[in-house]
């Protein structure tokens, strides 16, 4: 239940030591910086201006661009060994400046990168245009003529071109009947296309020109080559090879460019960094000589702020406020390690408003408790905490990643615990212990009475979470009208069921039910209406219902879990007998159910998340919050 | 024709509720994680590394043909497919049939609409990846009455003496 408190800082110093004072800052990383524009519109603060660098800040975004570049282009072109997750590197002062000072190496890498890329380019394009020819001609590799030599004569004329193949024997005779003085010979035919050179008297060249029309000749010219076809394009493969020759040594220039590739990773991190320091100045006011800031930080950190300035600078004013009324700090959460990684489930429904309830303490035992019984087989479950156990410590991955793994690890021992209860064994094909509780498959309404009233249990602490909002706003008496009398009528229905609580259910229900009618309209001024909405708040039971039966959910998934087990473990147990048998029962056995506990992981992660957001947060919780988002080094490649 | 009813019917009957879960539940899985995949392969074409993500949202529509397969499997255990087959009455055999008509009914459906709010979820992590989860829940409100439907029929048949 832990949303760290906020306070509001203000800070004024002096332009000349801005720079440094933002370092500080940004190596504090605990100031969640403000812009200032909108206040800077009142009249109150007429005096100050916007601060910007934004001459600094388009310059390295400049530069960025290049290392983003030429990372890209390296990444792309150059083959790299896959290594293990790099280790940050430390870069000392000295060290930082001389990156940020080695703008001309940064120049040649870039230009080399584009020289490569643009000369690549132009390869490529070649290498186009000579396939092309290629296609081209190979339809008149028959032909033994020379290009150059056909042309027109004295008397004759010599044309090359083709007809649609299934004109072209038309064509021919047509052609022929003009007499002796015509000479055709077929190159070539396809699908499509005949190629045909014709040699012809130049008198005939009215009747021919006529007979090309009419079955739509198409003239084909190469006028600019010399030779026969076939030594055309002998020559022109020759050509592809040598520039697939010319692209492999581009390629090993490439290559060659992976020697900077930690290089530019280190300086696209510095640079961040540089602009980052640069950017925020945006978010400032400014006088002459002074520059004004305002931010969030969490109450336990303003100390540590004020010496961070001090160590900065000696003359500052650091003004720090609590939040105003109606005043949306951003929010940052603090939970114990057990609760964070259900920090995960609920920042993926939304943050919790800053005003009201960090639920995660509360709800990891839920979450975690349904996850493992929607699972519900114990060899699954050492299977899942084991790997992701291992994960943990092996990759000491941050942020989300750990978060997630941090629920899988714990949805483990919990789907440990309840398949051992159940007696969910690898779908029942070992069985150490019987059930601790009991078989679901064979009590089935012990499972079901098991999951209602875990539900009713979930969703009454969400009910009572809602009261201590209530409490804690100084409502006090919302909460008995609201919530209390609720409890009374629902905990009063429950035991109507039951034959040896009915008397004392009866009447705790109608003091219930009478409290909602009187109270649960009562900020209607009408009376008829106040009891009118009161009546009708009495439906919200029928919600309740529908709620409640939303947890037979962990019934069913479980029973997926273990019936699929048991398919597995029946279908692969058909091929035992031989050896190979075995071998392949064990295949399939692996398979099968790495497969049935992926899917079922995957689904009471689903399933338990909306048990959460729709049935328990809609009892109380406010989201829209806004992540607390630290002004601070954030880094890929280097050591913060 | 009566005796022959008499005699197999029961049989015919179970084996027809079986074919009803696995079949229909299947198809509607199919037509579901057919559709999600559809929609993945697009956001995929834009951006290779969200191929994970778009896989867990294609697996949410594949669990109804599961849920069938499993009442299916269930009502073979029962008239003892696996074994010697049971002499079951037509009555039995109603019964099972009728059991069997939720999972299969409800699974058919419900599969189909999640594989639309799961190619919807598919738009999500194209343009914001980060609220997957949200995408994944409103698929998983679809399941809900899959898995209902699930418990129906299994306590359907958990009452159904042979």
């Amino acid at each position: 239940m832990a949303i760290v408190k906020m306070k509001k800082a203000h800070i004024v110093a002096l332009q000349s030591e801005k720079q440094s004072i933002i370092k500080k800052l940004h190596k504090f990383g605990g100031l969640h910086v403000l812009n200032m524009e909108e206040q800077m519109a009142e009249e109150k603060y007429l005096e100050l201006t916007a601060d910007s660098d934004s001459e600094i800040v388009n310059q390295l975004e400049a530069r960025l661009s290049q290392v983003k570049y030429s990372l890209d282009f390296i990444s792309k072109n150059a083959k790299t060994k896959k290594t293990a997750a790099q280790s940050k590197v430390q870069v000392s002062e000295a060290e930082y400046q001389e990156y940020l000072d080695s703008y001309a190496k940064l120049e040649g890498i870039f230009n080399q990168c584009r020289e490569i890329d643009y000369k690549h380019a132009e390869l490529k394009n070649k290498e186009t245009k000579i396939v092309n020819l290629i296609q081209q001609l190979e339809p008149w590799q028959n032909l033994k003529a020379n290009f150059q030599d056909i042309k027109p004569s004295r008397n004759t004329v010599a044309v090359l071109g083709y007809v649609l193949t299934k004109f072209a024997e038309e064509f021919k005779a047509e052609y022929l009947k003009t007499g002796e003085l015509a000479y055709y010979e077929e190159i070539s035919s396809g699908k499509e296309n005949t190629n045909i050179l014709l040699i012809f008297h130049r008198d005939l060249e009215e009747q021919v020109t006529q007979i090309q029309k009419q079955y739509g000749w198409s003239k084909t010219g190469f006028n600019e080559l010399a030779g026969t076809a076939r030594e055309n394009i002998d020559n022109l493969n020759c050509e592809i090879t040598a520039l697939k020759r010319d692209r492999e040594a581009l390629g090993d220039k490439a290559q060659q460019l992976l020697d900077h590739k930690s290089y530019l990773e280190i300086l696209q991190d510095i640079l961040t960094i540089e602009r980052d320091k640069a950017g925020i100045v945006s978010n400032f006011g400014k006088t002459e000589k002074t520059f004004v800031l305002s931010g969030w930080v969490p109450e336990k950190y303003t100390g540590q702020l004020d010496e961070v300035l001090k160590s900065a600078t000696q003359s500052y004013v650091l003004y720090l406020e609590s939040p105003a009324e109606g005043e949306e700090p951003p929010v940052m959460l603090q939970n114990p390690a057990f609760a964070q990684p259900a920090e995960f489930v609920t920042e993926q429904y939304s943050l919790p408003h800053p005003s009201g309830v960090d639920p995660n303490i509360i709800m990891t035992p839920f979450y975690v408790a349904f996850f493992g019984m929607m699972v519900s087989d114990a060899v699954y479950g050492i299977i899942l905490s084991v790997l992701t156990g291992a994960a943990l410590l092996i990759m000491k991955p941050q942020g989300g990643l750990k978060k997630i793994l941090g629920l899988l690890f714990l949805g483990g021992i919990s789907t440990f615990l309840w398949g051992a209860a159940f007696g969910g064994w690898l779908g029942g094909f070992i069985l150490p212990f019987d059930a601790w509780l009991f078989d679901p498959l064979k009590e089935p309404f012990m499972m079901l009475g098991l999951c209602l009233a875990l539900g009713v249990l979930h969703l009454y602490v969400g009910i009572g979470i809602q009261a201590y909002k209530n409490i804690r706003a100084g409502n006090i008496m919302d909460a008995i009208y609201d919530q209390g009398f609720w409890y009374a009528l629902l905990t009063g229905l429950m035991l109507l069921i039951l034959p040896a609580t009915a008397v004392v259910g009866k009447y705790l229900a109608i003091i219930g039910a009478a409290g909602m009618v009187l109270f649960a309209g009562r900020d209607k001024k009408n009376i008829v209406m106040r009891l009118m909405s009161g009546v009708l708040s009495l439906y919200n039971v029928t919600g309740f219902l529908g709620d409640v039966l939303s947890y037979l959910r962990l019934f069913a998934l479980g029973l997926a879990t273990g019936v699929i087990g048991t398919v597995v473990n029946s279908m692969s147990s058909m091929m035992g007998g031989t050896v190979i048998g075995y071998i392949l029962m064990t295949f399939f056995m692996i398979l099968g159910h790495t497969f049935n506990m992926a899917i079922n992981v995957l689904g009471a992660y689903v399933h338990s998340s909306r048990l959460q957001y729709v049935e328990f947060f809609g009892k109380f919780y406010d989201g829209d919050g806004r992540p607390f988002n630290p002004f601070r080094i954030r880094t890929k490649h280097i050591q913060e | 024709m009566t005796e022959f009813m008499n005699t197999y019917g029961g049989l015919v009957l179970a084996f027809l509720g079986s074919a009803i879960s696995v079949g229909f539940a299947g198809w509607g899985s199919v037509i579901g994680v057919g559709m999600t995949g559809v929609a993945a392969s697009g956001v995929v074409t834009e951006d290779p590394g969200k191929f994970g993500k778009t896989l867990l949202l294609q697996a949410l529509p594949g669990t109804q043909g599961i849920y069938g397969l499993l009442i299916g499997f269930l009502i073979w255990q029962k008239i003892g497919v696996f074994g010697n087959l049971a002499d079951l009455t037509l009555q039995q055999g109603w019964l099972i049939l009728f059991a069997a008509i939720p999972m299969g009914l409800v699974g058919f459906v419900s599969a189909v609409y999640q594989g639309r709010a799961a190619a919807a979820g598919c738009n999500i992590v194209a343009k914001r990846p980060e609220e997957l989860a949200k995408g994944m829940v409103f698929a998983a409100m679809v399941e809900t009455y899959a898995v209902l439907a699930l418990l129906a029929s299994f306590l359907m048949l958990a009452g159904i003496r042979v």
